[in-house]
Formats: C-alpha cells, sequence, structure tokens
C-alpha cells in the first residue's frame, strides 16, 4: 500500500521537474519535508519497481525520428510468449504487448517501432516477421499526434 | 509549402555535444542533491553549460519533460488501449473529446479502418468504463474497441541521438 506521502511525491514527480541547481531540495520543500526523505523514497521506488526510470522524454520527431508505427499481429495462441520475447529483444522496438483479441481485430500482439524513415520501420518489421515465422501483421503509422503527455497520477 | 518547425530542427542541427548530452539525460537522473552537476561532471562540462543546454532543449521542444515514470500498473493504476472509427470530417472534434480526459495519455492518428488510437490511465477500472461509456454515444464515433494488456514484454522509449 502506497501511503499518502507516497501518492503526493508520485504525483509531483510525475510532472517536469525544476530545472534548478537542486531540484528534489525544491520539491521536497513543496512537500514540507526533508530532501533527504524525498530522495529515499524515490530510491526506494525505483528499487521495488513501481517507478520504471526517471530521465527525459524526448519528441523523438524532432530528433529525427519522424517515423511511429503500431505493428498488430495475429500470432498463435501458444507461440505469443517466444514472439514477443524476440520483438522485446530489437532496439527499434520501443513498447510490446499482449493484447486481448477483438472479434473484428484478430491480433494479439502489439509493437511499436520508430524510425528514421518509413522504410527503415518497413525493413524492421519485416526482419521482425521472418524471425518469427508470422506473416499475419499490419502496420499502422501515425499521421498526426493529437496528445502524448505523461500521466497524471 | 509551409515549412514545420519540426523541419528545422533535426538531429543533424545538433551538435556532439547536443547529442551527448540527449543520450545521458535519457537514462535515469541521479538521485543527490545536484543531479546536473553529477551529470556534468560525467560530460565534461560545468553544471551552467548543462543547465542552458537543457534549457534551450525544453524551449524547442525536443525534450518534453525530465519526470519520474511509473508503472501504471505497479501503483494500482489500469491502463488500456483503446481505438476508434470516426465518421467522415469529424476526426478533429472527436480527438479534441478524447483528449479532454486527463486519463488519456497519447492519441494518435493512423492508417486503417481505427483511424485513432489512444491510450487511458485512470485510478480504477470503473472510471475507464466511464470514459468508453460517454465516448459511445458520440455519434461521431460509428465504432469503438479496447484491447486490454494481457502480458507486457517491453516498455524501453530511448532515442539514440
Amino acid at each position: 500500500m502506497l501511503s499518502e506521502l507516497d501518492k503526493a511525491i508520485i504525483g509531483l514527480i510525475s510532472r517536469d521537474i525544476p530545472l534548478t541547481k537542486k531540484p528534489f531540495k525544491d520539491l521536497a520543500n513543496k512537500l514540507g519535508i526533508d530532501e533527504r526523505i524525498l530522495i529515499g523514497r524515490i530510491k526506494s521506488f525505483k528499487a521495488g519497481g513501481l517507478m520504471r526510470k526517471f530521465s527525459a522524454s524526448l519528441n523523438h520527431r524532432k530528433i529525427g525520428f519522424r517515423y511511429n508505427a503500431m505493428v498488430v499481429w495475429n500470432v498463435p495462441d501458444r507461440s505469443v510468449r517466444e514472439a514477443g520475447n524476440i520483438m522485446a529483444s530489437y532496439e527499434s522496438v520501443s513498447h510490446c504487448y499482449e493484447r486481448r483479441r477483438a472479434p473484428e481485430w484478430d491480433y494479439n500482439l502489439y509493437s511499436m517501432i520508430h524510425g528514421r524513415t518509413k522504410s527503415e520501420c518497413i525493413e524492421a518489421v519485416r526482419g521482425i516477421s521472418k524471425k518469427i515465422g508470422c506473416n499475419d501483421y499490419r502496420i499502422l503509422f501515425s499521421s498526426k499526434e493529437y496528445k502524448k503527455t505523461g500521466v497524471k497520477y | 509549402m509551409r515549412i514545420r518547425t519540426e523541419d528545422w530542427l533535426t538531429k543533424d542541427m545538433l551538435n556532439s555535444l547536443d547529442k551527448r548530452i540527449l543520450n545521458r539525460l535519457q537514462n535515469d537522473t541521479p538521485f543527490v542533491e545536484r543531479p546536473w552537476e553529477t551529470i556534468a561532471r560525467d560530460l565534461g562540462i560545468t553544471e551552467n553549460l548543462l543547465i542552458k543546454r537543457i534549457t534551450f532543449f525544453k524551449k524547442n521542444g525536443i525534450i518534453r519533460r525530465i519526470s519520474a515514470i511509473f508503472s501504471p500498473r505497479k501503483i494500482n493504476f489500469i491502463s488500456t488501449l483503446v481505438a476508434v472509427k470516426t465518421a467522415p470530417g469529424s476526426i478533429g472534434r472527436v480527438a479534441k473529446k478524447i483528449n479532454s480526459y486527463s486519463e488519456v495519455t497519447h492519441n494518435y492518428r493512423r492508417t486503417g479502418e481505427y483511424d485513432l488510437w489512444f491510450t487511458l490511465v485512470a485510478r480504477n477500472k470503473k472510471r475507464i468504463t466511464e470514459i468508453l461509456r460517454r465516448l459511445k454515444k458520440d455519434k461521431n464515433i460509428e465504432k469503438l474497441s479496447e484491447f486490454p494488456v494481457v502480458k507486457l514484454f517491453k516498455i524501453d522509449v530511448k532515442f539514440r541521438v
């Protein structure tokens, strides 16, 4: 169970932190706690796996990764774990999930692929397709970003 | 043709120090009193210069934010992926309506029969059901499907600049 303090910390550090010399001190002041306590809680979130990372989120389009493809795969259920692990090993794959199939959308594996060019994405997908032996997939390129933000806890 | 800001700021316009900074900042911030000083020392630059460059990257939108990223499930939140098919000519309006929920974290237009794909992170299942129930009432949403996670294999968003 998370304490009220932990919840307040999570809410605060999930948002952009101040670019001051002592950002944790400034955040701790906001919470009315000691800086060392805040840093201790952050370290324990990380150690416990609650916090995945504490880092900069870049706008991928602005650094040259203009194409992002969501690839949906129909993999036999018995080999979904193996296929998912293989996909996860590719550097170009940022996200990979098994998801529930839907009646008119018979896909169970989803991977997000980023590339500098469209063909770079397609090449990566072909490579994965060959490796996992699955040709039943669709590449859904994004044509517009309507929203991309951090979670507001 | 209109030139978008995005076309100006490409990877090639960043110098080698900028690239090193951006690559480093995509890893964990040190959990110390003066994190920028620690990073600056590793990069062989001053704390002030690092802060100046980060300010520039933020101003130009290259860095969206520096923040903690939690695993929603592990702090008792629920996340899901939703796809909708919008009525012809209504996508902008529908996207705006979807975005008005603070629980919506990503929303992309994509090719295919479902033209909008968005992710939701909410306090509980009930809230997700409630948001989807309200959206389904929108006449411009012709079809809505939810694809909850069965198993997570990877999340690691990192771009080698």
